[in-house]
């Protein structure tokens, strides 16, 4: 199916990217600064902490900005299923942004109460964003045009885009685990690696939906 | 690699020579003192000594540490609004140490309370004083609000109270009950009183209130009194004062205002005063609070009548040194006996011990939990590879050049007084440089901003190694890097993922090459074998392939992990185990699928930076006339948004592969950090 306009479909994958990752980043932006105003009221001086967590379910945002851009302004010439499934990935794995909301949330009650565990809130906030980074590994996959097989070029690209788009949600489950963490790693420092592998769990099928989005790529379908 | 290795020692000392050799022990801060108490719980010990108190003089000094606190606030206080500003936190000051020696407690008491008696002579006055002003004011101001409601009053307010016939008491009524007052009264006294009416005044914005004043008999005082309770009648207190209302009104007036110069003068006097004794002040503090330390070491003792016995950890390396102090401190009254760790491994301290150019990545070991005492300690393989990945993920080289700046400041300037910033500075200014270098090679300066301002395109140079986004001199479609099973490395973003995926391969071998080890050294061959073992043959089978062509290598390798996998599952719990080790493959993959996003970050950084130029560039050629100041401005914002946020990013994205891929294959932690019995000098040196 080839359009009149080629990146017809492109514009489109562009508004899904921008718009959904946006809609991810605005909600888990949101739990974090409902937390952060919490915080704020308490303590003036958690000003700085409260933006650096709010910060982390941003980058959803950013990376479906990214590939919008990408989309109109560099890879102009990819196939126009594959625009369009760079574009939907991303949008949906950047709601994973609410799961990280949630687990930035609890990183920042977290600090709140006890300074010394911010690097480890850290990084149990930023858990759940590889399932977004999946989401802009396969747009940029896509786009790059690394692959010829009908998997890009047809209609069959959707799905790319869908599976690593949907399996992209489980940053929700996995925001939700890493909340629980955090509050198991204040209590009990040593918690925290136990606290990783339980957290590391809902990425799992964010990366069985890498795996199909790779091979519907190489066009390795039956 | 391991954490130092440590030894316990085991000091009876007599009574008389304990204190030097505690004082000793702090200030040399080599050992950290074992708890004795909860031991001599146990019936065998207690019958040979029991638990010391803390020492005597821990009392005297407890006092003497509230009175220094006391005129630290005070000096706080009146220091108010003497900020140290931006440079004096990019540029703090190190406080002159000033040298003290003293050989007992009682030099130190006394000493302190020297220079306290000294410091208090020329403080209390004013002090006292200042108290006494404060305490006039708030009583003028409560009497300045009183008489305000009386302004329209024309009566020399002396006459309020008891007179020897009257009772003339002043108040509040509201306006709807007043007429009710004016008729209860009239009949409680009987005609026997007097009402007069002021001006309504406004107590708040709704509500209306109207000043009265109200004469009666001395025998009505109390009938009265309770009328004016029912009524909700606002009693105006007033006392010892003589005066019309205004008169009264200006007098306290002048008073607050001779008050307020007065204060200043105090104050300024005060301030003085702190500038003065302050840094002596803080001296003191923190004799007082290595003192108190020292006296509270004694309840970690046990004691029998002539005796106290000391135990403590202490590295190897120190053992020679403690010992040395304790006998020279105890001029030989003391018998010392050195041995091995005789606890269970989580209760010997660990203290890691690397180079000093490792040694501010201890922060990042310990942020995720410092080693076990017989775990490897894995700063120095953190090391390396977190440079590496973060120079990937922000690989900009003016990022680079800023991020090395920002370091330099938290190492050399802000590292004098805090070693977290010390540490981090460390960390962030070799992290810098290695983002430098990783810019030039994929030729990001502040993205493609050359490209997009200069024209020029420095990936037809042959400068830049990489493309993040494309096509460079060395990399192309017509010069494909090489060829893998059907898919040509021709472009930037590929080449970054077979970079990306090969160094993550790497790197989990490393880790499992070190958890084999460690698991050789613990178990059995066969946990080795199942935990680390088959997943190093599965990557040199991956690499056969790669070499060979032959995939039937790697298949057959995949086939047997899984079938391992199901057997360990079997083996630790049956059938259920069985189906769930087989998804053990998939978490291998994740962790290798997981080094992916060092593409992906990568190239965030360079698309937004990308981003922000099309940007600049469009409002720059869109806008007329001021486009120029609105594309600089843009420009300026969206660098340093896209600096901060993937340098952020790229730091605890590199954290997250140590912690969860790389420490998973070997490492575990949850050990007893190290910390030593040693006197904190901040102001103050021995």
């Amino acid at each position: 199916m080839v359009f009149e306009n080629p990146l017809l479909l492109g514009a489109i994958g562009a508004g899904l990217a921008v718009g959904i990752a946006g809609l991810g980043s605005g909600i888990g932006a949101g739990i974090t600064g409902a937390s952060g105003a919490g915080v704020v009221a308490e303590d003036p001086n958690k000003f700085g902490t409260a933006i650096v967590f709010q910060a982390l379910p941003q980058t959803q945002g950013l990376y479906g900005f990214l590939v919008a851009i990408l989309i109109l302004f560099v890879f102009k010439s990819a196939p126009e299923w594959a625009m369009l499934a760079a574009g939907i990935g991303t949008g949906l794995a950047g709601l994973s942004a609410i799961g990280q909301g949630i687990a930035s949330a609890a990183g920042l009650g977290a600090v709140a109460e006890d300074d010394g565990i911010f690097g480890k809130a850290m990084v149990f906030s930023v858990l759940p964003e590889t399932q977004a980074i999946y989401g802009l590994l396969v747009a940029i996959l896509l786009l790059v045009g690394v692959f010829a097989s009908p998997g890009v070029t047809t209609i069959a690209a959707l799905g790319a885009g869908l599976a690593v788009g949907f399996a992209g949600l489980s940053g929700i489950g996995q925001g939700i685990t890493a909340a629980g963490a955090i509050g198991a790693t204040a209590r009990d420092p040593d918690a925290m690696g136990k606290g990783l592998v339980l957290a590391v769990m809902p990425e799992t099928f964010a990366i069985f939906g890498l795996l199909i989005a790779i091979l519907i790529m190489l066009g390795i379908m039956f | 690699m391991r954490p130092a290795r440590m030894n316990k020692i085991r000091a009876v000392i007599l009574d008389e020579k304990v204190d030097p050799v505690i004082r000793q022990l702090h200030e040399s801060g080599l050992v950290e003192l074992y708890d004795l108490s909860a031991k001599l719980e146990d019936p065998e010990w207690n019958a040979l000594m029991l638990p010391a108190p803390s020492a005597e003089y821990g009392r005297n000094v407890a006092s003497l540490t509230i009175k220094v606190s006391r005129l630290l606030d005070l000096f706080s206080s009146v220091s108010e609004g003497e900020k140290a500003g931006l440079s004096g936190v990019l540029n703090p000051k190190v406080p002159a140490k000033k040298k003290l020696s003293f050989s007992s407690s009682e030099e130190i008491i006394s000493n302190v309370e020297n220079v306290l008696e000294s410091v208090e002579g020329e403080v209390s006055e004013p002090a006292k004083k200042l108290a006494e002003l404060e305490n006039r004011k708030t009583i003028l101001e409560t009497l300045k609000d009183s008489v305000k409601y009386l302004s329209g009053f024309d009566l020399d307010l002396k006459f309020l109270g008891e007179g020897s016939y009257t009772y003339i008491v002043s108040g509040l009524v509201s306006q709807e009950d007043i007429s009710e007052l004016e008729s209860s009264l009239e009949e409680a006294t009987e005609g026997y009183v007097e009402i007069v009416k002021g001006n309504p005044v406004n107590k708040s914005e709704k509500e209306q209130k109207i000043p009265v004043i109200v004469a009666t008999l001395k025998q009505c005082a109390d009938v009265v009194g309770a009328e004016l309770r029912k009524s909700g009648f606002e009693r105006l207190d007033i006392a010892n004062v003589e005066g019309t209302p205004s008169e009264i009104f200006n007098d306290t007036e002048k008073e607050l205002l001779s008050i307020e110069t007065e204060t200043k003068a105090i104050l300024e006097n005060l301030n003085a005063l702190s500038k003065k004794w302050t840094d002596e002040v803080l001296v003191l503090h923190e004799v007082l609070e290595i003192e108190k330390e020292r006296a509270e070491a004694y309840s970690m003792t046990g004691k029998t009548d002539r005796t106290h016995l000391i135990e403590a950890w202490t590295p190897k390396k120190h053992v020679k040194k403690v010992q040395e102090i304790i006998e020279s401190a105890s001029e030989g009254y003391a018998v010392v006996e050195v041995s091995e760790p005789d606890e269970p491994v989580e209760k010997i301290p660990v203290m890691l011990d690397n180079a000093k150019s490792v040694k501010p990545f201890e922060m990042l070991t310990e942020m995720y939990a410092p080693p076990k005492y017989n775990e490897i300690d894995p700063t120095m393989m953190i090391m390396p590879g977190f440079l590496i990945f973060y120079g990937i993920m922000l690989t900009d080289a003016v990022y680079g050049l800023l991020l090395t700046l920002a370091g330099l400041v938290l190492w050399k300037r802000m590292g004098k007084v805090s070693s977290g910033a010390y540490n981090l500075g460390y960390i962030l200014t070799l992290s810098g440089l290695s983002t430098v270098f990783f810019g030039i090679l994929t030729g990001g300066y502040l993205g493609d901003f050359m490209y997009q301002f200069l024209g020029m395109d420095i990936y037809t140079t042959g400068f830049a190694l990489v493309n993040p986004l494309g096509e460079s001199t060395y990399i192309s479609a017509a010069k494909p890097l090489l060829s893998l099973g059907g898919i040509d490395v021709n472009n930037g973003p590929m080449a970054i993922l077979l970079f990306s995926i090969v160094a993550g391969i790497i790197h989990l071998f490393i880790g499992l090459t070190v958890g084999l080890k460690e698991s050789l050294a613990n178990g059995s061959v066969l946990d080795a074998f199942l935990n680390q073992g088959m997943w190093i043959l599965l990557i040199l089978a991956i690499v056969a392939t790669v070499v060979t062509g032959n995939m039937m290598i790697a298949g057959g390798a995949v086939i047997a992990v899984i079938a391992l996998c199901m057997i360990k599952g079997f083996m630790n719990g049956g059938i259920l185990d069985a189906l769930l080790g087989a998804m053990d493959i998939t978490g291998f993959l994740g962790n290798v699928l997981s080094y992916a996003r060092l593409l992906a970050l990568c190239l965030a950084t360079g698309g937004l930076a990308m981003a922000v130029n099309i940007m600049a560039k469009l409002l720059g050629d869109a806008v007329p006339v001021i486009g120029i100041l609105i594309a600089v401005v843009m420009l300026v914002f969206g660098h340093s948004f896209n600096f901060v946020m993937n340098g952020l990013g790229s730091f605890i994205h590199s954290l997250r592969l140590h912690y969860v891929e790389f420490f998973g294959q070997y490492y575990e932690g949850g050990g007893k950090k190290f910390s030593p019995f040693k006197a904190k000098r901040e102001y103050t040196s021995n």
